[in-house]
């Protein structure tokens, strides 16, 4: 009986290490340890024999399957891993087809820059507004001290609708919107379509503003000076050099307008600063006492600056675009440069 | 304004390089815009601010210099002349409209060309030469910034001048040899009851001086502002004199003018003063204005000495007086804008310094930021748009109303209601947008035509409604163009664009939380779109939008051809229909139960009725129902398509069992069979 089952242990593990594919190994599994297996069998004629001898056989049984069963496993995973290597020399993909996506879409340029100006401001403490394009004259004009009749109108050519209203030529009259509705303090940014009439490679009937202004008490040109310093440094980069010079504006008194050493030639002089090394940004100043008496403020009490900036302007300084009208064309080969 | 450094040093010794004093003047507030070089002289090319009318002159920017750098101003020694050999009076009718009037005879001059020195200076700052007399008005308006006239005083019929309205008169030659239309309140010069000049504007043809003149009229005066800017640009005509009595002259330079112009004209054209009349009405009175120190520093951010404040002043030309912790000025007459404190706080910066500033930042009030919503909301879709892979555009606001037809608009559509713009920039482009599409549209056409084969745009804009009373409404509005690549390329999906353009809505729609939208082929239908290709967008029974396919005769009217599929959607709409709160719905914990169902329905049946029909058999326990294949071709019979759907069950308290389930699906299938007359494919 012992040496029947040692000649089974050596005949499988002969035919074992002879199989040469997994289904032969499979079928071994079959042969042996299946339910009508060799083993298999052996184990239930067990219960014929004599219950003395019955553990000594037992155990003789149960090591000579667990030597097979490990055998068959053994060879098994080696039959499995090599087949798995096989399967992976052959199976390919092309991994430089291109992927399937669809591409981006693109930001205009000119909401790329005002989205930055914006966070900018938002970080200061500002809040965004907006008013009407199509703008009562009142607004646009006569509540910014500049009245009918007045040379400060020819500084902008206006669109008219009626006699009394206009397509707004800046963001300056919601400046009033909002002041005349609340009270300081106040620190408030306004982005919007604005429209003059001229058309040429550096103006567009429309185009984007951003208007700012701060109310408050004790205000003063050093913190207007301040404040878009960090815009400049913001947006153009922190070496950017602003310079600060007297201007006017009607609804501002003192103004200025600010200048930043060009991106260019960084100040050296060249076509595009019209070799004064200095470009033009935007325009600002303290807000005038009338624009504060039109609105209700007391002038001896409150103080504020404002600024506005065309920001087609910006854009085209920060990348180097020399035509505005490119803004407006929708060429996907411009758009998606962006 | 063109200011020759060469004459510029007549009046102020400086020795500043071009470049320099260019500088100087740039940060002071007269911007040099440009310079040009001649060989002994250099054109500053300067622009004057409309507040400061007294800089339009070489005195004006030399004094400017002056007071800049704090060196003298050089006055010319100017005679007076007091003869009075004959008769010379001046009336004012209005005296609103002319303050001050002063008018001089000078008998036997010698008209001629002018030497060449005065004839140069006038082409170096932009006016023509014509004569030694009219340059030499001409060269005192540069030099002085007072406008003079000279008549030839033997066209005139008397001595007597009469400034009045032009009324009854309303035509009048001027000496350009044009016919002018007068409105009835044009201030004129009169000769008695002739009109012999536009006052302020320009002269007439019937009293010019000419190579044959022998006696002129000399006139230097004061015209209100407002009356001069509303006649010249009632007539359209801006003149060198124009342009400065509109911005404001000096009204005490009158009779310095004119002494200089004769001074000059006796030297050059010979003759003799014979007659000189001054009517000035309301003498100027200087106006004295008081500011604290504390608020000058207050407002610029400084700390400047009051003594250098009060230098800083009189080397303007104002009169300064110390009176507490303050001062008390008294601007010159030239200075017409300085009326507040706050004009003469500006003055001091000005010439303190901006870049002496110390830039600082503002002490501040905290306030609490509300949450911007409509900007998210806009954020988003921007967001949305982009990675669905469409780019923004921005469209200019103008319509060409004609464009309206090309969308096959109705004549009573309300976007033909357009806001109209009195003076549009392109004559046909006289209105306001109402409606995003055609531009947008236009886009396409461009990239078409451009050799682009595939293109997605959105642009998010406000369009112009007019409203019955009051300022336009203005919606935002957004479009969307989609135009799909007709050759699919290696990834390209073959179904039409209509399909990508609703499932980029379908994305925003998930993203806003939207849930309760709906695709409606029947209700609104757009002229501009393909009739079976379009649909309304619903959102809680409410449209907000349309989508669908152009239509083929709106390609056509384009000239272009294509899968070309757009939605147009008001935003503000939809930003009121978008839920407010978000609440957590705990997971199920019992599992689903799926099910596919295929069935043979009418090519025409929509697969949203079907699914709507399953859905309406147990809305609780039927919880997705999903639509994995629309089929037709052999062997569905013509005229019929094949859907399968997969449905999902499930019920929150417990497993479902197989016999419920099958209950269910045999009841879906009974009512497709009776509502849509489905037959089960099998």
């Amino acid at each position: 009986m012992i040496e029947d089952i040692l000649s089974i242990k050596d005949l499988a593990g002969e035919e074992i290490k002879k199989a040469n594919d997994l289904k032969t190994i499979q079928s071994l599994r079959i042969k042996y340890s299946g339910k009508k297996g060799i083993l298999t069998t052996k184990i239930k004629s067990l219960a014929l024999l004599p219950k003395k001898s019955r553990p000594q056989y037992g155990r003789i049984l149960n090591e000579v399957k667990n030597y097979i069963e490990t055998l068959l496993t053994e060879q098994e995973r080696f039959f499995r891993n090599s087949e798995l290597s096989d399967l992976l020399k052959t199976e390919r993909i092309d991994v430089t087809l291109p992927g399937n996506f669809i591409p981006y879409g693109h930001q205009h340029p000119l909401n790329m820059v005002l989205d930055k100006i914006i966070d900018v401001f938002l970080s200061l403490g500002f809040r965004i507004e907006e008013g009407p394009e199509v703008e009562l004259d009142y607004y646009n004009f006569e509540a910014l001290n500049i009245p009918r009749d007045h040379p400060a109108r020819d500084m902008q050519d206006t669109f008219y609708i009626t006699d009394d209203i206009v397509l707004r030529t800046h963001t300056s009259p919601v400046q009033v919107r909002v002041m005349e509705k609340q009270r300081p303090p106040m620190r408030v940014i306004v982005p919007g379509k604005v429209y003059r009439c001229d058309a040429d490679v550096s103006h567009t009937p429309m185009f984007h503003q951003i208007e700012g202004f701060m109310v408050d008490r004790h205000i003063s040109m050093g913190d207007l000076k301040g404040v878009l310093e960090v815009f400049a440094h913001a947006i153009f980069g922190a070496e950017t050099v602003v310079r600060f010079r007297p201007s006017f504006f009607p609804f501002t008194e003192p103004s200025a307008e600010v200048d930043i050493a060009c991106l260019i030639c960084r100040g050296r002089g060249c076509k595009i600063c019209k070799n004064s090394g200095w470009v033009e940004i935007l325009g600002a100043g303290m807000i005038n006492p009338r624009v504060f008496e039109v609105v209700g403020y007391d002038p001896d009490l409150y103080t504020g600056f404002a600024f506005g900036m065309g920001i087609e302007r910006i854009t085209m300084l920060k990348y180097g675009i020399d035509d505005i009208r490119v803004f407006f064309e929708s060429d996907r080969r411009f758009l998606e440069q962006f | 304004m063109k200011a020759s450094l060469k004459w510029l040093k007549e009046f102020v010794d400086f020795s500043l390089t071009p470049k320099e004093i260019a500088d100087t003047l740039t940060m002071a507030g007269l911007e040099v815009e440009g310079m040009e070089e001649f060989e002994d002289d250099t054109i500053l090319e300067i622009n004057v601010t409309p507040n400061r009318a007294d800089c339009l002159s070489i005195k004006g920017v030399a004094r400017e210099i002056s007071a800049i750098l704090g060196l003298p101003l050089k006055e010319p020694s100017i005679p007076v002349f007091e003869k009075e050999r004959e008769h010379l009076t001046v009336e004012i009718k209005e005296p609103q409209l002319c303050r001050r009037y002063a008018g001089r005879i000078i008998r036997d001059v010698k008209i001629a060309p002018p030497p060449q020195w005065l004839s140069r200076h006038l082409e170096l700052h932009g006016i023509r030469s014509l004569n030694n007399i009219v340059d030499i008005t001409n060269y005192v308006l540069l030099e002085m910034g007072q406008p003079l006239h000279a008549f030839d005083m033997d066209k005139l019929r008397g001595s007597h001048i009469v400034i009045k309205k032009a009324h009854p008169v309303n035509k009048f030659l001027t000496l350009d040899n044009e016919e002018r239309i007068l409105s009835k309140d044009m201030l004129l010069i009169w000769d008695r009851d002739v009109p012999i000049a536009i006052a302020g504007v320009m002269g007439g043809l019937n009293t010019e001086v000419t190579s044959s003149t022998v006696n002129i009229l000399l006139e230097s005066a004061y015209f209100h502002p407002i009356s001069i800017r509303r006649t010249s640009r009632a007539l359209n005509l801006s003149t060198e004199s124009s342009y400065r009595f509109e911005r404001g002259t000096d009204i005490e330079g009158i009779m310095l003018a004119l002494n200089r112009a004769t001074q000059m004209i006796l030297e050059i054209a010979g003759g003799d003063v014979t007659a000189t009349a001054d009517n000035y009405l309301e003498p100027f009175e200087p106006l004295p204005i008081s500011i604290k120190f504390k608020k000058i520093n207050d407002i610029l951010g400084i700390d400047i000495e009051p003594s250098l404040i009060e230098e800083l002043l009189r080397r303007l030309g104002f009169e300064v007086r110390r009176e507490g912790e303050g001062i008390v000025v008294i601007p010159p007459s030239f200075r017409q804008d300085i009326q507040r404190d706050i004009d003469v706080i500006e003055e001091i910066g000005r010439l303190y310094g901006y870049d002496k500033i110390p830039p600082t930042l503002p002490a501040v009030r905290i306030q609490p930021h509300t949450e911007d919503t409509k900007r998210n909301l806009i954020k988003t879709i921007r967001n949305s748009m982009r990675s669905a892979g469409y780019s923004e555009v921005i469209n200019y606001s103008f319509l060409n109303p004609s464009v309206l037809d090309k969308l096959r608009l109705s004549p009573d559509d309300p976007r033909r209601n357009v806001v109209k713009i009195r003076n549009p920039l392109k004559k046909e482009e006289d209105a306001l947008r109402t409606t995003l599409i055609p531009a947008i549209l236009d886009n396409v056409v461009l990239n078409i035509r451009r050799g682009e084969r595939s293109v997605r745009l959105f642009e998010l804009s406000r369009v112009f409604l007019p409203s019955a009373q009051g300022l336009p409404k203005e919606p935002l509005q957004m479009a969307a163009v989609y135009l799909k690549e007709r050759e699919p390329s290696l990834w390209h999906s073959r179904h039409e664009g209509f399909y990508d353009l609703k499932g980029t809505l379908e994305n925003i729609f998930l993203e806003l939380r939207i849930k309760d939208y709906s695709f409606l082929a029947t209700e609104l239908q757009e002229p501009y779109l393909h009739p079976g290709k379009s649909c309304a967008i619903k959102i809680n029974n409410q449209i907000v939008g349309s989508l669908g396919t152009l239509h083929p005769a709106v390609m056509e009217a384009l000239d272009i051809k294509g899968d070309i599929s757009l939605f147009g959607l008001d935003i503000d709409r939809l930003f009121l229909n978008i839920p407010s709160g978000l609440t957590y719905t705990p997971l199920p914990k019992h599992p689903y139960v799926e099910r596919d169902i295929s069935i043979i329905v009418s090519q025409d049946t929509p697969a949203g009725d079907v699914r709507a029909t399953i859905l309406s058999i147990d809305s609780q326990m039927i919880e997705s129902v999903n639509l994995f294949d629309v089929y037709t071709g052999a062997p569905i019979p013509e005229g019929k398509k094949s859907l399968a759907f997969s449905i999902r069950y499930r019920a929150g308290d417990r497993t479902l069992t197989n016999f419920e389930v099958n209950a269910m699906h045999s009841r879906i299938i009974k009512a497709l069979e009776d509502s849509l007359k489905a037959e089960l494919r099998t």
